[in-house]
């Protein structure tokens, strides 16, 4: 039974960060039916990002109040660096065929991997421990406080993102431009502040997730962006693609899932039995799980 | 005018008079190694190791008045791209190939450079790497075999663990030497309580290790890189896992210090003597000659072995007179005791260094390393 528990809290970690990431992927195909696969890089670069803050910016030396600065600095500097990516990279396709845009978004994944690869390096870099390792023993399962923070911290901002779409002004203009982009703008939204508001929202969600890889995992590649952004976006169709609460379920779900393969049946299994999960949700529910069936116009 | 045509012309004089020095032929080493990707401080070792001991030969005359020309093509410690290189190097026309790290990439360009007839080195550990029976082949480490039969013995009759978990990945040399470090403990009458399988850069690793905690392993060895050994020490210490940590050769990189953070302290690595500790004046010069170039210590043992595979193969032409691969591959195969910056260099038939040195070092809380058994 403990081990069942402790698995449940490996994939819980693992699906918090899942779910920040997805997050990014769901809202920019919400409204504006693109899939930016530019986001993984985003998340990549936040943890270089997060790295350069602290040691060169903030001196190297651990402290809360450093650790907040490091998170607040390298958020508002990837929220900005997907504001450009919209402006320089998507703004001007907006009219154009959607595979443009696709291809558009490769691009920009493309300049952000490798534009991190020369600032840093091809090689790896190590995330310095901005946490002190502390565990708790809780009956056999074992639980860390940076489990605990990123479980914490990923759940308030989900919660937090969940009102704010909800409950507010701006929220419901979101909402708004995801169903019918025109209909929004007769209604006096500016639907391009709107894609500009999400853009920083999922960047900074992004962000999050980059550092708490950085924190958590501590080696940190240029190109791992891939494999993060795959995942997500796999949590993100797992949900229902274009869905908020779909992306956190998507998460959570796909990392409880890849702990129970990989701890009960093989870990060799774990990415094959992933993708086949995909494979059966797109077959019995193409949707996604929390998806809305789309009325097609004729 | 004049002048215009005065200058034409001595552009053209300097045409003719620079292009003959161009044309002296050179001797052309390839490297092939991960200089970018997850073990790309081990590539960026190997291809800087290189350049330094061909700049050390030119400046000496170069080999037999050619001087030695370095061409890297980079293999990003993936099994295609070591194809890949493997002609692009073949096609420019180099003579002897140093590398690759990784088993994986050394084996899958092997066929091709010993359809070429190009001399290859690589320190890949792997037993299936000599088993082929190309003759352009030479391993400038120790195979696998030998490690395991090391690790086994220390681990069941020094160490007297009951309860042994081995992990590894799934390239050719992590699973080869948890395959064979799992014979020789069954040998020795040892208890394998896990053996199991890990993707390497997948980073999360704590379901894996949950499920080794089940068993309730007092050791677990690690076969695999630094990249995952690292993460996956310090993923147990977070999971509360008490067992000690052994690493294979293949974790002995500063990167393992790193990633592993406060978990260092008290793991296990066993490998070949660490470049600092190496007693010969060779290795002394050569360490001096990399801190004075690049500013920095070679990331581990791998780029010196490297090394000494291309002195050998040196070694070899100068003795023959002869910059032929085949004459070359002959004398190694006979070579013995040949000063190395590793130890004497000694090579069997198959192309296998003979010879074995390994040790088990623990990491200390300054993250030094400190001999625990040989």
């Amino acid at each position: 039974m403990d081990i069942f528990l402790q698995q449940l809290v490996n994939g819980l970690t693992i699906g918090s960060m899942f779910a920040l990431i997805a997050l990014g992927y769901t809202m920019v195909y919400g409204v504006m039916k693109l899939i930016n696969f530019a986001h993984g890089d985003l998340v990549a670069g936040s943890a270089f990002v997060g790295l350069f803050v602290f040691t060169q910016l903030l001196g190297g030396q651990v402290s809360v109040l450093v650790v907040v600065g490091v998170f607040i600095l390298t958020i508002i500097t990837i929220a900005l660096l997907g504001f450009t990516i919209e402006r320089l990279a998507y703004r001007p396709l907006r009219s154009a065929p959607r595979l443009s845009a696709v291809v558009s978004a490769l691009g920009a994944s493309m300049v952000i991997q490798n534009g991190i690869m020369l600032l840093w390096g091809p090689q790896m870099h190590i995330f310095p421990e901005l946490l002190p390792t502390i565990i708790w023993d809780i009956g056999g399962v074992v639980v860390s406080l940076i489990q605990v923070l990123i479980m914490a911290l990923s759940m308030i901002l989900m919660v937090g993102l969940y009102l704010f779409v909800e409950k507010t002004k701006i929220g419901t203009a979101i909402r708004a431009s995801a169903i019918d982009q025109d209909a929004a703008r007769l209604m006096g939204i500016n639907v391009n502040n709107i894609i500009v508001t999400i853009f920083l929202i999922g960047s900074s969600l992004g962000a999050v997730g980059g550092l708490f890889i950085g924190l958590y995992y501590r080696g940190i590649t240029f190109n791992m962006g891939w494999q993060y952004g795959l995942y997500a976006f796999v949590a993100a169709i797992i949900g229902g693609i274009g869905n908020i609460p779909g992306a956190m379920l998507g998460g959570i779900l796909l990392g409880l899932f890849n702990a129970f393969i990989a701890g009960y049946i093989s870990s060799t299994w774990a990415d094959a039995f992933t993708f086949i999960l995909l494979i059966v949700i797109l077959i019995v529910r193409p949707t996604g799980i929390l998806g809305e069936r789309v009325a097609e116009k004729v | 005018m004049l002048q215009s045509k005065a200058l034409v012309l001595s552009l053209v004089a300097s045409v003719f008079l620079v292009t003959p020095v161009f044309a002296a032929e050179t001797l052309k080493v390839g490297v092939q190694a991960p200089i970018t990707g997850a073990y790309a401080n081990e590539g960026q070792g190997i291809d800087q190791s290189v350049r330094l001991l061909a700049e050390q030969i030119n400046a000496k005359g170069g080999v037999m008045g050619r001087q030695i020309e370095v061409i890297s093509c980079d293999d990003e410690g993936t099994a295609m791209k070591a194809a890949i290189c493997a002609k692009d190097l073949v096609n420019k026309g180099v003579s002897m190939v140093i590398g690759s790290y990784t088993s994986t990439c050394a084996e899958a360009a092997q066929t091709t450079y010993f359809r070429a007839g190009v001399l290859q080195t690589s320190d890949g550990t792997s037993d299936t790497l000599t088993e082929h029976g190309y003759w352009t082949f030479f391993r400038n480490s120790f195979p696998n075999s030998a490690e395991a039969t090391f690790a086994a013995d220390y681990m069941v009759k020094v160490k007297k663990y009951q309860r042994i978990a081995i992990l590894s990945d799934f390239s050719s040399y992590a699973d080869g030497l948890a395959t064979a470090v799992a014979d020789s403990v069954k040998g020795l009458g040892g208890n394998i309580v896990s053996r199991e399988k890990v993707k390497a850069g997948s980073q999360n690793f704590t379901p894996v290790l949950t499920q080794i905690k089940s068993k309730n392993p007092d050791v677990i060895f690690y076969a695999g890189y630094y990249s995952d050994g690292g993460l996956i020490r310090s993923q147990q210490k977070g999971l509360g896992i008490t067992a000690d940590f052994i690493g294979g050769d293949a974790n002995d990189n500063v990167d393992f210090l790193k990633l592993a953070g406060n978990a260092a302290a008290g793991t296990y690595i066993i490998n070949v003597p660490s470049p600092e500790i190496l007693p010969y004046d060779l290795a002394k010069d050569f360490l001096k000659a990399y801190k004075a170039k690049y500013n920095m210590m070679p990331p581990s043992i791998w780029t010196i072995l490297n090394v000494d595979g291309m002195r050998a193969f040196i070694h070899a032409m100068e003795t023959n007179k002869s910059f032929d691969t085949k004459k070359a591959a002959d004398y190694l195969h006979t070579l013995k005791d040949y000063p190395g910056i590793t130890g004497p260099i000694s090579f069997a038939p198959d192309g296998n260094r003979v010879g074995s040195g390994y040790m088990a070092y623990e990491i200390q809380q300054d993250g030094s390393y400190k001999i625990v058994h040989k």
